[in-house]
């Protein structure tokens, strides 16, 4: 398969804090792409070395063929970087921000293109509004259209739905599905578990290691499912994998007895998969 | 190119900042004021003329500094300066775009700082030396520009800004010659005045508001002010790193 980004053996120490530990993971073309952790895990940083704003302390980085460091100029036209602070001008309304970014890349076209952006985030009403005076949600929208401006072919995005409101979260997932529908790579942090769904595929990333890549599916199955069944009036429960087999199998095995009136299921949740095997490696870590 | 969208950009967040605009430019015209009541009260053999342009350059010099380094420190702290970076804008354009940028105010600054003066002091110079003195002070903050975008890569967050004031502005007002002259002081006084952008800026001044001066008398000091602006800005796009 195609990979837009690579990396090898990453690590980043800043003094005494190892921030990132050997970190080797590839991200297929055209794929959402999640990093999913806790604050400090280390999404900020890894994010920020793939776009060439720190310097690695070891290892080897590939976006798209090209070399963060040593590429830069060339790489620059073909990234787009929304980091975890609004990083605008306050002072400047929402337009101006945009072209400011988009005049570097030398945008063709590039009051139309804003005017566009700003219609894909839905904030062409308030265009020509002072940053000053937006919520947050707002703001970091305009924050994506500044790294969306030049169409860049990958777009690292740092947790671009933390502190927003879940309708204006569900609206940003579906302007990433669209991007990602439309042939960009994202590559996005979340500190928000349940946001693994959302992605075609997740890494789980703890105290700057990398715990478990899968695909969202395959975390799920990585769960318990309860089921819990009235057998002539006594409520039972039984606990199996969450997997498609495990429950044709207990279904199976529980057979349809006419005493059985009621079943339901219950899966456990991605947050409660992902905080599980977060747990259960900080766990190992502590037994050794 | 990418050096005017940058001076364009820092000029329109000037302007949307209309209490930072406001103060930078009402600031140097109370304290010229205050000047006038404190000569005022001064006994008429003093030579008041002599103090009251380097003041104003003097304010200047310190507000443009103080303006460009909190202006940038803000890019850092908010991010936005990180931004530029990965965005395309690389040091050199941020360097010229800052102090294209900031020229324009200082050239207010400079422009309204001169006709006070010139107005509340009854000064009568020619236009010639209203030009020269215009140009001095202009040079000055060019040098503030630079020390401001220099002073800025050393800090994390504005307040570390204020620890440079001291540094630069206390031996600028007592030791570069605003006051007295230079080699009154003892010989290490003198040493640390001569090496402050203030002590070249008002030797210029005090030479051309002479009733007859030579221009060539000025040449040095020109040239003084013209390296600080070069070695000044080598430190800056040094210090200024694009990776950490
Ligand atoms: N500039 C820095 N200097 C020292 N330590 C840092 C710096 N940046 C990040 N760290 C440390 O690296 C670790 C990872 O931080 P970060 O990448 O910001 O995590 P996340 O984005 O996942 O919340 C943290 O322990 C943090 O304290
Ligand atoms: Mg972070």
């Amino acid at each position: 398969m195609n990979h837009a980004v690579e990396i090898n053996n990453l690590t980043k120490n800043y003094n005494q804090i190892q921030a990132l530990k050997s970190i080797t993971l590839s991200v297929p073309v055209g794929a959402i792409y999640g990093l999913i952790g806790p604050n400090g895990a280390g999404k900020t940083t890894l994010i920020k070395a793939l776009v060439g704003s720190i310097k690695p302390s070891s290892g080897y980085i590939n976006i798209l063929g090209l070399n963060p460091l040593t590429d830069k100029w060339a790489l620059r036209r073909k990234i787009g970087y929304m980091p975890q602070s609004a990083s605008l001008y306050e002072d400047l309304t929402a337009k101006e921000n945009i072209l400011f970014f988009g005049k570097a890349q030398k945008v063709e076209n590039i009051k139309q293109k804003t005017d566009e952006v700003l219609h894909f985030v839905e904030l062409s009403e308030r265009a020509n509004d002072l940053v000053r005076n937006f919520s947050g949600g707002m703001k970091k929208r305009v924050s994506l259209c500044c790294a969306l401006i030049h169409q860049p072919k990958i777009l690292f995005l740092d947790e671009p739905t933390a502190a927003i409101d879940p309708h204006l979260k569900l609206q940003s997932w579906n302007l990433f599905r669209k991007l990602a529908n439309s042939g960009v790579t994202l590559f996005i942090s979340t500190h928000l578990m349940d946001e693994a769904l959302l992605c075609d595929k997740v890494t789980i990333l703890m105290n700057g290691e990398i715990i478990a890549v899968d695909t969202p599916q395959k975390l799920i199955e990585r769960g318990k499912t309860v089921i819990t069944y009235k057998d002539g009036g006594a409520i039972k429960t039984s606990t199996i994998p969450s997997t498609p087999e495990g429950l044709a199998n207990e279904l199976l095995k529980l057979g349809l007895k006419p005493t059985i009136t009621e079943v339901s299921t219950k899966p456990d949740t991605i947050e409660n998969i992902v905080l599980n095997i977060i747990g259960i490696k900080q766990n190992l870590k502590s037994n050794t | 190119m990418k050096t005017f969208i940058l001076a364009n950009r820092v000029l329109k967040q000037l302007k949307g900042d209309k209490r930072l605009l406001m103060l930078s430019i009402i600031a140097p015209l109370i304290i010229i004021y205050f000047l006038k009541l404190l000569f005022d009260a001064f006994p008429p053999n003093v030579p008041i003329t002599n103090f009251t342009i380097p003041i104003g350059a003097l304010v200047v010099h310190f507000l443009s500094f103080l303006l460009c380094a909190i202006l940038l420190v803000q890019e850092r702290t908010k991010g936005t300066l990180e931004r530029m970076l990965i965005g395309g804008y690389n040091r050199s354009s941020i360097i010229a775009g800052y102090t294209l940028g900031y020229l324009g105010l200082a050239t207010i600054q400079a422009s309204a700082v001169l006709i006070e003066s010139v107005w509340l002091f009854d000064l009568n110079y020619s236009a010639n030396v209203l030009m020269l003195l215009f140009l001095v002070i202009w040079l000055l903050a060019v040098v503030s520009v630079m020390l401001g975008i220099f002073v800025s890569t050393f800090a994390r967050h504005e307040g570390h800004v204020f620890p440079f004031i001291p540094l630069l502005i206390l031996p600028s007002i007592f030791l570069s010659g605003l006051l007295i002259n230079t080699d009154a002081l003892p010989q290490w006084a003198a040493f640390i005045g001569k090496c402050l952008p203030l002590h070249y800026a008002v030797n210029i001044i005090h030479e051309i508001i002479q009733p007859t001066f030579s221009l060539s008398e000025t040449y040095f000091d020109f040239a003084i002010l013209g390296s600080y602006i070069f070695i000044l800005w080598l430190f800056a796009s040094f210090s200024l790193r694009e990776t950490e």
